[in-house]
């Protein structure tokens, strides 16, 4: 190769391909929670307490309807709706998501410095980023579900100069 | 994405990157290469960031453990998914469909380098001009950083034609720059 070749070979070698785009990073997060083994912590209890009351909520919202479904309606009694009657057998066969994994991945941190609490006091600001991941399984038959919440946490720390 | 930014931009070479280092590292060390990979073998942007995800999940839960340069088996996986996803056919018209109803192909190559941006601008133009065949030999040699071996290995050629590829690009190139200056 001439000179003027390698000189645009060098030139090309300089430029940079744009950094893919933040979506494409939570995105790829996302895919990679579960499986990730960075800073894992299993059975937090807190988050124990919050999700399960919201699955509960969540199942009765959904169920409350075919359980106060009249088996004799007035307007077609010969066809009941095929949707609640799916449900219900799910319902009377015992087949039940049960959580079986709570976990967090802390994918970044961000140390912001120091800042001042209102009452003067001085304290150091810290930024983390979690992916919170519950799983449920049905032991009868293996289907499991899986839930990822992006969750941002905001730590302030009071600090003492001595 | 903290973290990501806080990687110092001089590190991007692949024996820096130790073997079981958290993901992020790899993709902000392999990310942009890759896009840039996908980009030759996809019809939008937004295809290469579908393909450079589904690459670097399996790259990443299968095949990080394996023998061989990780941008290589990176390449490969990404080739593969774009292919999977050419073939997707109802997808593909979907993906047409929208290409042809927003200017999302002239998304930027290259971020804004040095020497200026209507140079970064010439010379993606410049590149797009190429035949294809030539362009995906010149990325995975320049940005890639794949040798003549690897490329040929990826593209099912010989050596000597990917370097002959790699030549007639380069040329090309500079006449088609040698244009655009004379031009303007």
């Amino acid at each position: 190769m001439d000179d003027e070749l390698q000189q645009l070979e060098a030139e090309l070698k300089r430029l940079r391909p744009v950094a893919p785009s933040p979506e494409l990073f939570r995105r790829v997060t996302s895919d990679l929670a579960p499986a990730s083994r960075c800073e894992r912590r299993a059975n937090i209890p807190w988050l124990w307490a919050a999700v399960l009351p919201a699955a509960a909520a969540a199942v009765a919202i959904i169920f409350l309807p075919i359980a106060r479904h009249d088996p004799t309606p007035q307007i077609e009694p010969a066809t009941p709706p095929k949707v609640a009657a799916t449900a219900a057998t799910v319902m009377t066969s015992g087949e039940v998501l049960k959580p079986v994994a709570v976990e967090n991945v802390l994918y970044s941190a961000q140390d912001e410095g120091l800042v001042t609490l209102d009452d003067g006091t001085p304290a150091r600001r810290e930024r983390l980023n979690y992916v919170d991941t519950i799983t449920w399984k049905n032991p009868r038959t293996n289907a499991s579900l899986t839930w990822q919440v992006p969750r941002e946490e905001v730590r302030v720390v009071p600090v003492s100069f001595q | 994405m903290t973290l990501i930014r806080q990687i110092h931009p001089n590190s991007e070479r692949m024996e820096d990157v130790p073997k079981n280092d958290f993901w992020q590292k790899w993709f902000q060390l392999y990310g942009p290469r890759l896009l840039l990979c996908a980009r030759q073998w996809t019809r939008s942007a937004s295809d290469a960031e579908d393909v450079v995800q589904e690459a670097f999940v399996r790259f990443w839960r299968h095949q990080r453990g394996l023998p061989g340069e990780p941008m290589a088996l990176l390449v490969t996986s990404v080739r593969r998914a774009a292919l999977d996803l050419a073939r997707r056919d109802g997808r593909r018209a979907l993906r047409e469909e929208r290409a042809r109803n927003g200017p999302e192909d002239q998304v930027a190559l290259f971020e804004n380098p040095f020497a200026g941006e209507e140079r970064r601008v010439a010379i993606e133009d410049a590149l797009r001009r190429l035949p294809s065949e030539q362009r995906e030999v010149l990325v995975l040699k320049i940005w890639g950083e794949l040798t003549f071996e690897q490329i040929a290995a990826e593209l099912s050629l010989s050596p000597n034609t990917a370097a002959a590829r790699y030549r007639y690009a380069l040329a090309a190139l500079r006449h088609e720059l040698a244009a655009a200056d004379c031009h303007g």
